[in-house]
């Protein structure tokens, strides 16, 4: 009930921010809903399955190129076709690269899933004739549900259907999500996390459910690498790059990787943190580098765990 | 015959685990193995549940040879298997348990897009496991909090609920007090018979276990197979109790 | 013959400097099981901490030639943030899984980056051509500068000198030990928290020594500590983790691929050392001097 009611206070929150909200903070609302339909994706692995990626970026970066050559070189605007085709680039590219790092985990896969981003990032960088190098890659705006609203001022655009249209992408992203941990399959990769090879004796094939886990992941973080690359206007390969990775883990753990919604709060926390530090010092990383310390040393389960957790009351 | 090792030797290096050893364990049987440290228990075990590939020799399941198949497809084929050491999901409840090893073996576990809650066969599949290891009082509380007697029970209540034919036990009792003891294998003799399970193997050191429910005993010493036959003549043959389990009966070791 | 020399050369140069960092990367991981992110951050450090030594060096009237004096100096004693690194974060976190421990050295990633900005400004900061002193030399006629000779030298120095420590020493001998068995060691009455600062401490002065021995020959950039922990990284995968080794083998690979490629391909400079790491942790995941695979 509790729960209901706060998530119903925030969706009218995040509803009515175009409307009264200063049209700045409008729009630090945009990548903070891409990267929550990426972080939903990567707690999915962390936080359900118990693999940290430090390669996620890869999938951002598949997205959001995907965006720009979509909408530049292949002259394809509608937005609905630019996330499709993000999610089956970001499916394609993680079945292989899956099948690998899931035969490894801890470290080893941490290691190999940073490997494989940084393989990208390296091929964005050094093949510039198709990617632009470091310069990257201009994003043309997409038309939306079908409309070219290329007469529309990019604010206006930004802040009102561009914003409402990545509610519904991220609403429609926490919904498939929760439907998906709890499953019976959600429910399998939990077993998988707490002890694998107690999993395997129930008959649960580990490998096969980690891939599907990171797959699952990196479809989401290919859909919010390509909604987060309109707002930013251009693509570059930082993007992929390894750091990228490191901060989608630090957000995800800001917020608490225990829980649901904990990688939303973390994204939001982060996105307006780094822009108030930043507007203060230039020196953002040296603050969420001694916040990062400090939630590891004392609060590893996040914001949402400083919170005293009410055992979840199911249905009997 | 259900389970059935042939002649079957291990070696580890140069060592000599198991020496031409044959067993065969049909349906209804309670089969304890026992034997003194070191006699070749966990290597047995290993090799009927193939874990571990036998020197030379056949293990058949079913009349299948199961050497090096896994744990995965061994439970699918109806083989369950708990360790010495309790394995639980720690930040998993109970019922949480109970539903992935249901999901597991309804062959659900890969439907990503369908509702735990709504699944009526999951839940009542664990529901039914729960009452029987009288574990539904508890079926809210973590695995991790549970007191190391319904860890045990858990456990091997998650083995039971994947409804196998034969299930293989590493020490169910070891680590839990004596009163805790006889209550869970009157559980899990209980169980047993309730889901139709043909045949239970364990390996056990309390010698008062082992006298009061099994069928049968195989006693090990040094590899190989000293004994096989009833609790009554076991029992009979003080030689043989102090040679397996040393001089007091009824020792844990 | 020429050409090819001087790449050689170029390669091994960047490998014993790899091989530096990789190394204080593989003591640390080896002991205590932490793989420390950070070791760039450090490498970046001990470069423009390495610069402000020769500049204070030069400035007071030091005789030019002898500017690697101050410059190893000071690369060593600014390995001492390992302790404040170890004791003042890293201790608190050794009881818990290692992805909180790797988190937290990626903090110092962060930190380390903003901190040397704050310290030194945003331009990059260098010698000048002072590295130049020790003139050239021709080696198969190619002109190789004497420095890039005498850090090779200096690496392999290094090298020797670890291995002697590793393996000819109580400390050592200490350090061997609580790496195959830390709970064994500890019941030996080994002191873990002494061993564990020292070994950090070792790890961290490794790489501020390779920052500031790079530093002649390049700039310091406040992102060369992130790009240069990706190198190192390979250089341990290929090499296998924790293996001394295993970080030579692997920093002379890659340092020497690298060269090759930036001057055959310059396209396929870094793709094709990550290509090698994913073929290595794919079919030998404990790299080539690691143990057994899981």
């Amino acid at each position: 009930m509790r729960q209901a009611l706060v998530l119903a206070v925030a969706l009218a929150a995040v509803v009515a921010v175009p409307w009264i909200a200063p049209i700045y903070h409008v729009l630090l609302m945009l990548p903070f809903m891409a990267y929550g339909v990426v972080l939903l994706g990567l707690n999915l692995l962390f936080g359900y399955t118990g693999l940290v990626s430090f390669g996620h970026a890869l999938f951002i970066g598949l997205g959001a190129y995907t965006a720009a050559f979509l909408t530049g070189l292949f002259k394809v605007r509608a937005l609905e076709v630019i996330l499709l085709t993000a999610a089956v680039v970001a499916a394609v590219v993680a079945m292989p690269v899956a099948a690998f790092c899931v035969r490894y985990v801890k470290i080893y896969f941490g290691m190999l899933t940073l490997a494989f981003g940084m393989v990208f990032y390296t091929f964005l960088l050094k093949f510039y004739r198709l990617t632009g190098g470091d310069e990257g890659m201009p994003v043309a705006r997409p038309f939306l549900l079908g409309r070219d609203l290329g007469d529309m001022p990019k604010i206006e655009y930004l802040a009102g259907p561009y914003y409402y249209y990545s509610l519904v992408v991220l609403i429609v992203a926490i919904a498939v999500m929760w439907r998906i941990v709890h499953s019976p399959f959600g429910l399998c990769l939990k077993t998988i996390r707490d002890n694998p090879a107690k999993a395997e004796t129930l008959g649960i094939s580990v490998p096969h459910y980690r891939w599907t886990a990171f797959v699952i992941s990196a479809v989401y973080a290919g859909v919010g690498g390509a909604l987060l690359a309109t707002p930013t206007g251009n693509v570059d390969p930082t993007l992929a790059y390894w750091t990228h990775s490191g901060n989608l883990v630090f957000m995800t753990l800001l917020g608490g990787f225990a829980s649901f919604f904990g990688p939303l709060v973390g994204a939001f926390v982060f996105i307006y943190l780094q822009d108030f530090v930043m507007s203060v010092v230039p020196y953002w990383r040296l603050v969420f580098g001694a916040i990062l310390a400090a939630l590891v040393i004392f609060a590893p389960g996040g914001l949402l765990g400083l919170f005293p957790r009410r055992r979840v009351i199911e249905a009997a | 015959m259900i389970l059935q090792a042939e002649n079957v030797t291990k070696y580890y290096g140069e060592f000599r685990a198991l020496h031409d050893v044959t067993l065969g364990v049909s349906a209804g049987e309670f089969v304890s193995i026992i034997g003194p440290n070191g006699a070749g228990k966990s290597t047995l075990l290993n090799l009927l549940t193939g874990l571990a590939r036998p020197s030379s020799g056949t293990v058949r399941f079913k009349d299948r040879d199961i050497t090096g198949i896994g744990p995965v497809k061994l439970a699918k084929l109806g083989m369950a298997r708990s360790f010495q050491l309790v394995q639980i999901f720690p930040d998993l409840t109970v019922r949480e348990t109970l539903q992935a090893a249901v999901a597991a073996r309804l062959r659900r576990g890969r439907r990503i897009f369908a509702s735990l809650r709504g699944d009526r066969d999951i839940r009542d599949g664990a529901e039914e496991v729960a009452a029987l290891f009288g574990l539904d009082a508890k079926r809210r509380a973590l695995a991790r909090e549970l007191p190391q007697g319904d860890k045990k029970l858990l456990d091997v209540a998650s083995a039971f609920a994947l409804r196998p034919e034969i299930i293989l036990l590493d020490e169910p009792t070891s680590g839990v007090s004596t009163a805790d003891k006889t209550r869970i294998m009157e559980i899990l003799v209980r169980a047993a018979k309730t889901i139709g399970l043909q045949a239970i193997i364990q390996v056990e050191h309390d010698m008062d276990i082992v006298f009061g429910f099994s069928d049968r005993i195989v006693a090990l010493h040094q590899g190989a197979v000293l004994a096989d036959a009833t609790p009554r003549e076991v029992q009979a043959d003080q030689r043989l109790v102090d040679m397996v389990v040393g001089r007091r009966r009824g020792a844990s070791a | 013959m020429s050409a090819l020399v001087s790449i050689l050369m170029g390669g091994v140069f960047h490998a014993s400097i790899l091989f530096l960092v990789a190394a204080g990367l593989q003591v640390v991981f080896g002991v205590q099981k932490v793989f420390n992110l950070a070791c760039g951050s450090f490498y970046a450090l001990g470069a423009y901490f390495g610069v402000s030594a020769v500049q204070w060096y030069v400035a007071a009237g030091g005789p030019p030639a002898f500017f690697i004096v101050p410059l190893i100096a000071a690369g060593a004693l600014i390995g001492v943030t390992g302790v404040i690194v170890e004791r003042g974060l890293l201790s608190f976190v050794y009881e818990r899984d290692e992805t909180f421990q790797l988190l937290l050295t990626f903090a110092v990633v962060l930190m380390m980056e903003d901190a040397i900005r704050l310290t030194w400004g945003t331009a990059p900061v260098s010698t000048s051509g002072l590295y130049l002193v020790y003139g050239q030399a021709r080696l198969a006629g190619a002109a190789v500068p004497v420095y890039n000779l005498i850090v090779i030298a200096a690496s392999l120095v290094i090298a020797l000198g670890i291995g002697w420590l590793l393996t000819r020493t109580a400390f050592g001998r200490i350090i061997r030990a609580t790496a195959d068995n830390r709970e064994m060691a500890e019941a030996l009455g080994v002191d873990m928290r002494r061993v564990y600062a020292k070994v950090f401490t070792l790890g961290t002065a490794l790489g501020t020594l390779g920052g500031a021995l790079v530093i002649p020959a390049t700039a310091a950039m406040s992102e060369m500590g992130v790009e240069l922990i990706v190198e190192a990284f390979a250089v341990v995968v290929i090499g296998g983790l924790g293996s001394m080794r295993g970080a030579f083998v692997g920093a002379l690979v890659v340092g020497i691929l690298r060269a090759v490629a930036i001057s055959v391909y310059p396209e396929l400079e870094m793709l094709i050392i990550y290509l090698i790491v994913i073929t290595v942790l794919v079919f030998r995941p404990r790299g080539l001097f690691g143990g057994a695979a899981a």
